[in-house]
């Protein structure tokens, strides 16, 4: 009776095992036509013409804030596949700021590793960083000159990222920028610069605030602005290079000042921890990225009262950047994708009027396209020639990373 | 416990000539196995990282960044942990003596609600936290209402205070859980034994459901201050880049900004030697003896 029972114990036992194993990876066949970006777009009008409507299934990985996960899920996959019925774009989020990037870049140099012909990822929405670290690995393909919109592309931040040479490997959706929000019945005359920022704090302390380097991008953004300020050398941070670790001990006395500032600031958790202080009435004045402060306006989450303003001599802004993985499944769909996304209809539409960024590409080929209100909106407070003055680059990355370090050590630590 | 008592029954089974060693070694072996996978392994391999430089080859430099830049975190850690375990602990055996000894339906009561915070995340809990703390958040401007806190100059809880009691709010309620579990097993008779000589409630407390219940009480010890340690959620969302901050958010800092897994694994297994440090210190001294006591009887 017992033997029965012992076997009884194993066999279901070893069902369990088999059961939970992970399945194995099938292995698909799939007869689209996956063109080599050698051959010439010629044939890719073809397939557009004889359009078989044999299913496609595309997957669009993100990197960001859930705004960029409802944008995609919410707004462009299902206008997408009203466009082309035979499409479904999956979308995939991965989280906010560089970690989300990260974590991409980890995904395609997994594949790449493996040896797989045809990878996951059709179409990625990364960050700057991200640039270096793909193309240092080879993991992309170069599409953006067979585009209809690339001739709307005018930004540097187009061709180069932080230092590296992207032409052709990405195009921008969309440009956010820092900026200080401030409270107008509280701060009559905002401060126009970071030396009479300094001047303010003083006497004003505990109600300017920001994330410091950990926790969020603006914190960043802003501490990056104060070492291009202190230092004045911006265009070889941010622009020319080369790295040089010499510059390094330079900003020493910069951030020890800037230790100096933050006892009269509150720190804050992050972006978000920022934009509710300000909107609580705990801050008057602190650095915010300008979609989010539109969005939360929008969304109920921000006093309406509130404004922007730009610090001379500048705040960094970035764009983020739609690739395409040299091993995609569905190259062809990828780039119609983003072709569709960065067409001045969507640009202006979307983009613009519900997402509060600024366009990824020029803007003056948006302006007939985009209603007047989200225009003025977004333009409204920082002009397009002030923001062509004071919205800047964020360094390249060695710099980045050594404004990082040196921050820790000489504003945190010490 | 139970690999006691599944040592107990291959012996019973060998004794029997049935089965031999091979059951037991089946039955154990998807546990064993997962538990290998999917924590010794990552365990040994983080430690054996925090070494390998990002060339790959063996060095101490990542400990000594640890050194020059976050060393303060990792001492903040440590004391919000044993703070907020030490206070947790206090409130949880107090709450646990209260369930255990006093009858009605208001303990009835009590003893359903006091256990909703340990289903909230503590994604959730830093969230309710973060708004509920703020200068101008729920709790200042209730107390500002009624004239206890003036607005212009509220409470300032995002900080060590406010991740304290977080983390009390948090690991309280699953503390008493535990710490209720080992009252439970303290008889009747010993407590009534202690009221018929004089003994007065606090009295009881201490000197006889606590001593009795000193393995159940370690061990809850250990789960809250383990848990603690390791929290990320909570500091990144409450006090994110503020000096100092808990080493996790450091970790994430590494991770995210740098992709430098050498320091952020030299980071973990200085969390690694916190925790394991406290869990030896009360293990030897109170699991050990608590056990023995136990089998005398």
């Amino acid at each position: 009776m017992s033997r029965k029972r012992t076997a009884l114990v194993i066999v279901s036992l070893l069902a369990v095992l088999v059961a939970c194993a992970p399945p194995t990876p099938q292995v698909i066949e799939k007869e689209v036509v996956v063109e080599k970006p050698v051959i010439e777009t010629v044939v890719v009008e073809k397939q557009v013409v004889v359009e078989k409507p044999a299913p496609v299934s595309m997957v669009y990985i993100t990197a960001g804030d859930v705004n960029m996960l409802a944008l995609g899920q919410n707004v462009l996959a299902p206008e997408f596949h009203a466009m082309y019925p035979n499409v479904t774009v999956s979308v995939v989020h991965t989280g906010p700021g560089d970690a989300g990037s990260r974590l991409i870049f980890e995904k395609l140099k997994a594949d790449k590793d493996a040896g797989r012909a045809q990878g996951d990822v059709d179409v990625a929405m990364v960050h700057q960083k991200f640039m270096a670290w793909a193309m240092a690995e080879n993991l992309l393909l170069k599409y953006a000159d067979e585009l209809e919109t690339w001739k709307y592309m005018t930004a540097a931040d187009a061709r180069n990222a932080l230092g590296t040479n992207i032409e052709g490997y990405a195009m921008p959706m969309f440009h956010s920028q820092i900026a200080i929000a401030y409270n107008p019945d509280l701060v009559p005359d905002p401060p126009r610069s970071y030396e009479e920022l300094v001047e303010w704090v003083k006497a004003n302390p505990g109600k300017f605030g920001h994330n410091g380097i950990k926790g969020g991008m603006s914190g960043v953004g802003f501490s990056i602005g104060w070492i291009y300020w202190k230092s004045g050398n911006y265009e070889k941070y941010a622009v020319s290079g080369p790295f040089d670790e010499a510059e390094v001990a330079t900003w020493e006395a910069g951030l020890k000042e800037m230790k100096d500032f933050n006892q009269y600031v509150t720190i804050t958790a992050g972006n978000v921890g920022t934009l509710d202080a300000l909107n609580r009435g705990e801050l008057w004045m602190g650095p915010v990225w300008v979609d989010m402060f539109y969005t939360f306006m929008l969304e109920g989450k921000m006093d309406p009262k509130m404004r922007l303003t730009m610090l001379e001599p500048g705040m960094p802004g970035q764009p983020m950047y739609f690739v395409i993985p040299k091993n995609a499944r569905n190259p062809e769909w990828a780039k119609k994708w983003v072709e569709y996304v960065t067409s001045p209809e969507v640009q202006g539409k979307i983009i613009i009027e519900r997402y509060n960024w600024y366009p990824g590409i020029d803007g003056k080929f948006v302006e007939g396209i985009a209603p007047p209100e989200a225009f003025d909106r977004l333009y409204k407070d920082i002009s397009p020639e002030v923001l062509s003055t004071y919205g800047k680059s964020f360094p390249l990355i060695e710099y980045n990373d050594a404004m990082l370090e040196a921050y820790e050590k000489w504003v945190i630590g010490g | 416990m139970r690999s006691g008592s599944s040592v107990a029954n291959a012996k019973s089974m060998e004794r029997k000539g049935r089965g031999g060693w091979l059951l037991p070694f089946l039955l154990l072996l998807p546990a064993i196995g997962l538990m290998l996978a999917l924590y010794a392994y990552p365990f040994a391999s983080s430690i054996y990282r925090s070494f390998l430089s990002s060339e790959g080859t063996l060095t101490l430099a990542n400990y000594a960044k640890v050194r020059e830049l976050y060393l303060r975190d990792v001492l903040f850690s440590l004391e919000v942990s044993l703070l907020s375990t030490a206070i947790a602990a206090v409130l949880s055996i107090a709450l646990a003596a209260y369930l255990r000894l006093a009858s009605g339906s208001i303990v009835r009561l009590v003893g359903a609600i006091y256990r909703f915070p340990i289903f909230i995340p503590f994604v959730v809990v830093a969230q309710m936290m973060g708004t509920f703390l703020a200068p101008h958040g729920l709790l200042n401007i209730f107390l500002a209402q009624i004239g206890l806190v003036n607005l212009e100059a509220p409470l300032q809880l995002l900080n060590w205070k406010g991740l304290t009691f977080g983390f009390v709010w948090k690991q309280a309620p699953f503390m008493t859980l535990i710490v209720l579990s080992g009252f439970g097993m303290v008889d009747d008779t010993y407590i009534e034994a202690a009221r018929s000589v004089g003994a007065r409630l606090p009295q009881v407390i201490v000197r006889i459901l606590v001593p009795m219940s000193r393995a159940t009480i370690a061990v809850a010890l250990i789960l809250a201050f383990t848990s603690t340690v390791g929290t990320f959620t909570l500091p990144y969302m409450l006090i994110g880049g503020k000096i100092p901050t808990t080493l996790t958010v450091d970790i994430a800092h590494r991770v995210t900004y740098f992709g430098d897994y050498g320091v952020a694994n030299a980071l973990g297994t200085l969390a690694y030697l916190m925790v394991i440090f406290t869990a030896v210190y009360y293990l030897r001294y109170t699991v050990r003896r608590g056990i023995y006591e136990y089998q005398e009887r």
